[in-house]
């Protein structure tokens, strides 16, 4: 798919006021004293692939981890599609999802790519792109099957389809997570650090399935480190440091000119 | 020597191991029964079962079988109650369904605390990815918890297993004539004690040796993933050495 | 409720057979458990560390030896070997003095229960702490023996400076477990007659009719052995793995 016709269905969604397919309000978040997120807003339309960067310790893999509950935020809105994730008080006072049938079923529209990957290790990959529809979906099998094929094709690691998770590479193993992901037919993709725990030369083949994702119009939102996939395939650049977003924007336009002098010291070091 | 005396002690030996097979099967079945519950009452998060099953662990594992083998079969009967109940006395006055109890009980005790550890030792990135695919809290246990805890359970539930083996001689003690209750009667009338004893040995290893060899292969059809890949597998021997 | 009643009933009799001679009998019982056990574990500790080293051994007849050993006496019910060295010493001490004319053709020279009952629960102990001593042997680092190696140490040395206190600190909570189990394999040497706790409850309880009373104060006083092992056990763990935690 070509770079117009990504911009095109970006296009497509009208801008402004209409449903986002995401949209996080003022998600804060503490482990003990520490206040890990401290207030994050963010908002991503269909087809916007939204990249987050921030040194370790920022917050942006908590933040990602918080907007499908995998962390119970301590305040704060997610809406998917427009759908509140209604939470309630809990005894302990913190609060928790009021409905656990309805965060299930928006977990199911929000698949999830780890950074270890988290096939399961029982199953064998065709298997672990089955699973999930099968049984969360409730697809019939062959459907799901013939899916999970075609998926595996395009991911390129068909011939592995029977082979378990642990006998793979891991880029290998990253591109069946993502054929996983994939298999949900998901409204919003949420990328865990999906390349920092791959050897250097895994790291291209996971890129380029994701690029490819990117260009079909996905909505994704990724926790990164790659400053190229960032700058080049994101629509939007958000910026964590300690907690907050210090920058948000169009990526070509941050990197060029940083907007914040902590920024510009980030790349800086990517750089060196 | 006198190969004879040999064969017919084994022979009658031998005859009783259906017996001992019955003692092992029934008291290893309803002591998973217990300890699934009991594991269920650890995990469940519930403060009074968790403080059950703590208590419970406690007092089986912490003293002899023999003890409580002699406190369920001539200690219960104490109690009038147990004595008039027409549920409760056909048990227990029953040396056979007391053996099988007490072992049942002991055996639960034991095997909860390595169903709990195997649950514990699940990698959180399993049961996160499952969770991350919306799966409902039964659907992830059965499709990812479960069979994944079952594969780490295995090895030291095959141990415990196996000492249930030898528990089972202790039904000698309350009259059964087990092959353990044998081979001390052909003992007494012979007084030979060394080859019978050793013919009752042979029994018991080669018993043990193939339930260990029957785990083993369990163990290796629950864990394709921890095999070498297809095309290479063809040069492994497939049952791994065990005992 | 007769439940109640019968509990009090026997609660109140409890005290009277206790004061009767049942206690002191019971007290003497766990003094003989106490040292059944300690010399069971002494026996089994050198019989353990030989087993050990047998099984760590380059020969494949001393492995095999060793192999056999843990896999024949952690494979026979504990019942069977206690029989083995009781009647069977008793068979082989009285064929020996049949045969040397010390005693008539009928008699019988009896195994001392103490000795046969011993033996056997050692034996099967050390079965258990050569596996605990196997495992720590392999659970030590490597590359502190090469270091060793490599300064000329002799094997000796090695063995002395290195690998002993390695492998004591590994071993404490591998041998309290067997502690804990030897416990429990004491009681069954009851059959051979050694007067341990087992068997003192057994006899009140025969002659008092009072079974669940004596063998549930049994239970009782063997969770007690048990337990109380539990925090010297960890008393020594953390006095032999005192350079490896960290200072606050």
């Amino acid at each position: 798919m070509s770079a117009d016709l990504a911009a095109a269905a970006k296009s497509a969604s009208p801008p402004g006021d209409d449903k986002a397919a995401i949209s996080v309000k003022d998600m804060r978040k503490s482990f003990g004293d520490h206040e890990v997120l401290k207030g994050i807003s963010l908002e991503a339309h269909k087809g916007d692939v939204i990249s987050i960067l921030g040194s370790s310790g920022s917050g942006k893999s908590t933040f990602l981890r918080c907007i499908n509950l995998l962390e119970l935020p301590d305040s704060g809105e997610v809406r998917v599609d427009g759908e509140l994730i209604r939470m309630k008080q809990g005894r302990d006072g913190r609060q928790m999802p009021a409905d656990i049938r309805q965060v299930e079923r928006v977990r199911a529209n929000l698949a999830m790519v780890f950074q270890s990957f988290n096939l399961w290790s029982h199953m064998t990959v065709l298997e672990n792109l089955v699973a999930a529809p099968t049984h969360v979906l409730k697809r019939p099998r062959a459907e799901c099957l013939e899916q999970a094929e075609a998926l595996l094709k395009r991911v390129g690691i068909w011939e592995r389809r029977n082979y378990y998770p642990p006998h793979m590479s891991g880029g290998q193993q990253q591109r069946a997570a993502i054929a996983r992901a994939l298999a949900m037919n998901p409204k919003v993709m949420l990328f865990d650090e999906p390349t920092s725990a791959l050897d250097p030369e895994l790291v291209g083949e996971v890129l380029r399935v994701m690029r490819s994702l990117a260009e079909e119009g996905r909505t994704m939102l990724v926790v990164t480190h790659e400053m190229g996939f960032a700058r080049d395939v994101s629509s939007q650049v958000m910026f964590l440091h300690k907690g907050e977003v210090d920058s948000l924007g169009e990526p070509k336009e941050m990197f060029a000119r940083p907007p914040t002098q902590q920024f510009k010291q980030f790349i800086a070091n990517f750089n060196k | 020597m006198d190969s004879n005396f040999y064969l017919s002690t084994i022979w009658s030996v031998l005859k009783a191991l259906p017996l001992t097979l019955e003692i092992w099967l029934f008291g290893v079945a309803i002591g998973l029964v217990i300890a699934s519950g009991l594991t269920w009452m650890r995990a469940s998060g519930y403060k009074l079962g968790e403080y059950f099953a703590r208590a419970y662990v406690f007092v089986f594992r912490g003293s002899p079988l023999l003890v409580q083998l002699y406190l369920i079969y001539f200690g219960l009967s104490q109690f009038d109650f147990v004595r008039h109940s027409p549920i409760l006395w056909p048990i227990l006055r029953d040396p056979m369904y007391c053996t099988i109890l007490a072992m049942a009980l002991n055996t639960a005790a034991y095997s909860s605390e390595i169903f709990r550890g195997a649950l514990r030792a699940v990698p959180v990135g399993q049961i996160e990815a499952a969770k991350a695919f919306g799966m409902p809290t039964f659907t992830r246990f059965r499709l990812v918890t479960l069979p994944i805890a079952l594969r780490l359970a295995l090895p030291a539930y095959s141990t415990e297993i196996i000492l249930m083996t030898k528990a089972t001689a202790l039904a000698s003690m309350v009259t059964i004539m087990e092959m353990m209750g044998t081979a001390q009667k052909i003992q007494h009338d012979t007084f030979r004690p060394i080859e019978v004893l050793t013919c009752a040995g042979v029994i018991y290893l080669l018993l043990n040796l193939s339930i260990a060899r029957l785990f083993a292969f369990v163990e290796y059809l629950l864990s394709p993933h921890l095999r070498p890949p297809p095309e290479q597998s063809q040069q492994i021997k497939p049952v791994p050495e065990v005992l | 409720m007769e439940f109640l009643n019968n509990l009090l009933d026997q609660l109140s009799t409890a005290y009277e057979l206790l004061a009767a001679g049942w206690g002191v009998q019971l007290l003497w019982g766990i003094s003989w458990t106490l040292a059944v056990t300690v010399v069971s574990m002494l026996i089994g500790a050198t019989l353990g560390s030989l087993v050990a080293a047998a099984k760590l051994s380059s020969s494949g007849g001393l492995r095999f030896i060793g192999e056999s050993y843990t896999t024949v006496f952690r494979g026979e019910p504990e019942l069977l070997i206690i029989y083995l060295f009781y009647y069977g010493g008793t068979q082989v001490l009285t064929g020996v003095a049949r045969s040397t004319g010390s005693i008539g053709p009928t008699d019988i020279v009896n195994m001392p229960s103490f000795l046969g009952g011993v033996l056997a629960v050692g034996i099967i102990s050390g079965a258990y702490q050569a596996e605990v001593f196997r495992g720590s042997f392999l659970a030590i680092h490597r590359g502190e023996l090469e270091a060793a190696r490599a300064y000329g140490m002799s094997a000796l040395m090695r063995f002395r400076l290195v690998i002993m206190p390695q492998v004591l600190r590994l071993a404490v909570p591998g041998l309290g477990n067997v502690w804990q189990l030897t416990i429990k394999d004491s009681a069954l040497i009851s059959v051979t007659g050694v007067a341990e706790l087992m068997l003192s409850a057994n006899k009140a309880a025969r002659s008092t009719h009072h079974s669940l009373l004596f063998y549930a104060l049994a239970g009782i006083l063997y969770l007690v052995m048990t337990s109380i092992s539990t925090p010297i056990f960890e008393k020594a763990e953390r006095y032999t793995s005192r350079s490896f935690v960290r200072p606050k």
